[in-house]
């Protein structure tokens, strides 16, 4: 599967999580974008950028991980973006808020970067919606 | 009580039932004690010579008879003599006035005869009559019997004839008036025995009643030396009727301000009996407040009340229908501790265990994340001894991250936020998986590790995420406690269950399939007597902590939590040094 080229926006406000799901998606073969570890920010750099693929944490400042899910499915111009959560919550009831928020697939924290890898893989491979 | 009391001493005084007694009859002789004092006066008489002596012998034999007549007379009263002597007494008392007249020739000294007549003619029956009559005639012929004189023969005919007739009357009158005091004596008795009975139910009455005061004074206070709690009762409409020191200062008004002036209503959240009420129900009120409580006969659960200041307080409120002594519905009890600290620390603990699952899972992240990043980098391959050493650092990680897991998964079942998603688990997967995870730590140890399931499955419904940890808990136990060497078992199968719990390999009826998986050792054991505390949070057995068998104690209490969520059973059979066998049931 060829994902080479596609672009991702990481949105983590732990820095060496930002870093390392940035790493794990160049191993992907994906280019990162921008990474932020704010969540209005990341709406903003959603909005121009328009990337393929946003790998958002749940809990982020300025914006939560959902919210920001929910306000991109809201807008047609960007309810396009595949949405890939991330969460150090792990019940039934994180991942069903979050893929009730919009997302396309929900990674408890800690993932393995393996998963992490095939998870966008997965979700780049799929049509847009 | 008084009243009856006194009345029953008036009413009682003994007077009518002397005066009964001498109409009686029977002891008759009181009544000759007149005659003995005019035979006393005669004496004095013949002695001072205001009476002739006209035959000595006569008088003296006169006064004798009446001197014995009035000793028998004594004698018998004072002996309670009855019967005969009664009449004896005034017929010798007739026959001495005649003598007495005889010897003296005076006719005069006859009037001595009226009185032992009367006391004849008196005494009961007509034989008195019949007595006194003849008696008299034998005193007026006396004198010519003996020739010292004669009487009349009118007088002889007229005399006893007057005493007969009379006597008659006398007598009819003195048996109505002791057939009236024996009446009254009998009414008097029934009376009495009424105003005992009166006076005993009275004294039933009066100690039911002191009884009742005396329960009433310890139920109040009783309810009155509650402080902590709020015990509220109600009538049928809501109405506060009893408001206790507790309810006082939980919401803040005194009993006065509310009893029968307050609805229990207004101590509640509007917006919260309109959630328990009925979409039907136009307002809410206390029909959405009192529902469960009606229905299952008693509920308990958390009420916002609102205090007379504006507060608002957590409430578990337990809340029971009262009746009255006759059993019909009378209100409602509403019995309250307040919750708000409690349920604050509650929230605050949860919210404690996520930030701490959060903050701690965060930086595992990290470390594993990197980890596996260099151990697979392909581009710079690590030497034999960097991988030997980050392998130890991963496995570590791994250890701390499954008891982060732990910890949280324990606060959930505590705070009863502990769900399963159930679907059909094949339990041959979920041990064979059990025995992969094992596998390379069970070589190391040198441990056999033996599966024995059905080879097409047992499928039971429940969490297969679940099953498998408990599963997981314990094979790893089994391999962690046993010595180099050993062997554990995993064997699966079905069976039956009988209603009193006992697992039969054939079906029978009224018993339920089950599928029973048996972990067993060769270990170290368990002693007896820890076996009971085994499935305790952070209980390890001596044997786990003299072997040092590193762990927290956490497995086993987790795998019973999610066998009782799925209905199941975990069972312990152990022999220190020489095993263990733990058996999970659970229902198909």
């Amino acid at each position: 599967m060829d994902v080479t080229g596609l672009r991702v926006l990481v949105a983590d406000d732990e820095d060496d999580i930002r870093a390392l799901v940035a790493l794990a998606v160049r191993k992907a073969g994906c280019t990162v974008v921008d990474s932020v570890a704010d969540g209005s920010a990341a709406l903003d750099l959603l909005r121009v950028e328009l990337p393929d693929l946003a790998v958002l944490d749940v809990s982020m400042p300025g914006a939560t991980g959902l919210e920001v899910c929910a306000a991109l499915r809201a807008d047609p111009a960007t309810a396009g973006i595949r949405i890939l959560l991330l969460s150090a919550g792990a019940s039934l009831d994180d991942v069903a808020a979050g893929l009730a928020a919009g997302a396309d697939a929900y990674l408890a924290k800690p993932f393995s970067i393996s998963g992490l890898v095939h998870q966008v893989h997965a979700l780049t491979a799929r049509q847009p919606a | 009580m008084t009243t009856v009391q006194a009345s029953t001493a008036v009413l009682g005084h003994p007077a009518p039932r002397r005066l009964g007694r001498f109409f009686s009859g029977g002891v008759a002789l009181d009544r000759s004690l007149p005659s003995t004092l005019l035979f006393g006066v005669t004496a004095l008489l013949l002695a001072t010579g205001t009476l002739p002596v006209m035959d000595g012998e006569l008088v003296l034999a006169g006064l004798t008879a009446a001197f014995v007549a009035s000793l028998v007379s004594r004698l018998a009263g004072r002996a309670s003599l009855t019967g005969d002597v009664g009449v004896v007494v005034p017929l010798v008392q007739l026959g001495a006035a005649g003598l007495l007249s005889a010897g003296t020739a005076t006719p005069a000294v006859l009037v001595l005869a009226l009185a032992p007549a009367l006391t004849l003619v008196a005494g009961p029956g007509r034989r008195g009559v019949l007595l006194a009559a003849l008696g008299t005639a034998a005193v007026l012929l006396l004198p010519d019997l003996l020739g010292s004189g004669s009487s009349p023969a009118e007088a002889l005919f007229l005399a006893p004839l007057a005493v007969g007739l009379g006597g008659l009357g006398v007598n009819e009158t003195t048996r109505r008036i002791g057939s009236q005091a024996t009446r009254i004596e009998r009414l008097e008795a029934e009376r009495d025995q009424l105003l005992a009975q009166v006076q005993s139910r009275a004294d039933e009455l009066d100690l039911a009643t002191r009884m009742l005061a005396a329960r009433a004074q310890t139920m109040t206070s009783v309810i009155d030396a509650v402080t902590e709690q709020s015990i509220i009762g109600t009538d049928v409409d809501g109405i506060i009727r009893v408001w206790n020191p507790g309810a006082e200062k939980m919401l803040g008004l005194p009993r006065p301000d509310v009893v029968r002036r307050r609805s229990i209503l207004e101590f509640h959240l509007p917006e919260e009996l309109e959630a328990a009420g009925d979409d039907a129900e136009a307002t809410p009120g206390l029909a959405a407040l009192v529902r469960a409580a009606q229905e299952q006969g008693s509920d308990v659960r958390d009420w916002t009340y609102v205090a007379a200041d504006g507060q608002q307080r957590t409430v578990a409120v337990a809340i029971t229908p009262r009746t009255d002594d006759e059993g019909r519905h009378a209100g409602w009890n509403f019995v309250g501790t307040d919750m708000t600290e409690a349920r604050a620390t509650e929230r605050m603990k949860d919210q404690f265990v996520s930030l701490i699952s959060h903050e701690l899972r965060t930086p595992l992240t990290s470390i594993l994340g990197y980890l596996e990043l260099v151990l697979d980098d392909d581009d710079q391959p690590l030497t034999d001894e960097q991988r030997s050493y980050l392998t130890t650092v991963e496995r570590n990680a791994d250890r701390l991250l499954r008891l982060v897991g732990d910890l949280l998964f324990t606060a959930q079942v505590d705070a009863g936020r502990f769900t399963l998603t159930p679907a059909d688990v094949d339990l041959a997967t979920v041990v064979r998986a059990a025995e992969e995870s094992v596998r390379v730590t069970a070589a190391n140890a040198s441990v056999e590790v033996v599966v024995d399931v059905p080879s097409d499955g047992l499928v039971v419904p429940g969490d297969a995420v679940r099953l498998g940890q408990a599963c997981d808990n314990l094979v790893s136990n089994a391999v962690k406690f046993t010595p180099a060497g050993g062997r554990v078992t995993l064997s699966l199968r079905s069976a039956w269950q009988t209603p009193d719990g006992e697992i039969v390999a054939e079906p029978c009826p009224d018993a339920a399939q089950v599928a029973q998986l048996a972990v067993s050792d060769t270990g170290i054991g368990i002693p007896t007597t820890e076996q009971g505390k085994m499935f305790s949070r952070f209980f390890r057995a001596s044997t786990a902590q003299k072997n040092a068998v590193p762990g927290v104690g956490l497995g086993l209490a987790i795998t019973k939590a999610i066998t009782t969520a799925h209905g199941g059973t975990l069972d312990l059979l152990s022999a220190e040094g020489a095993g263990t066998t733990f058996t999970l049931t659970l229902p198909l």
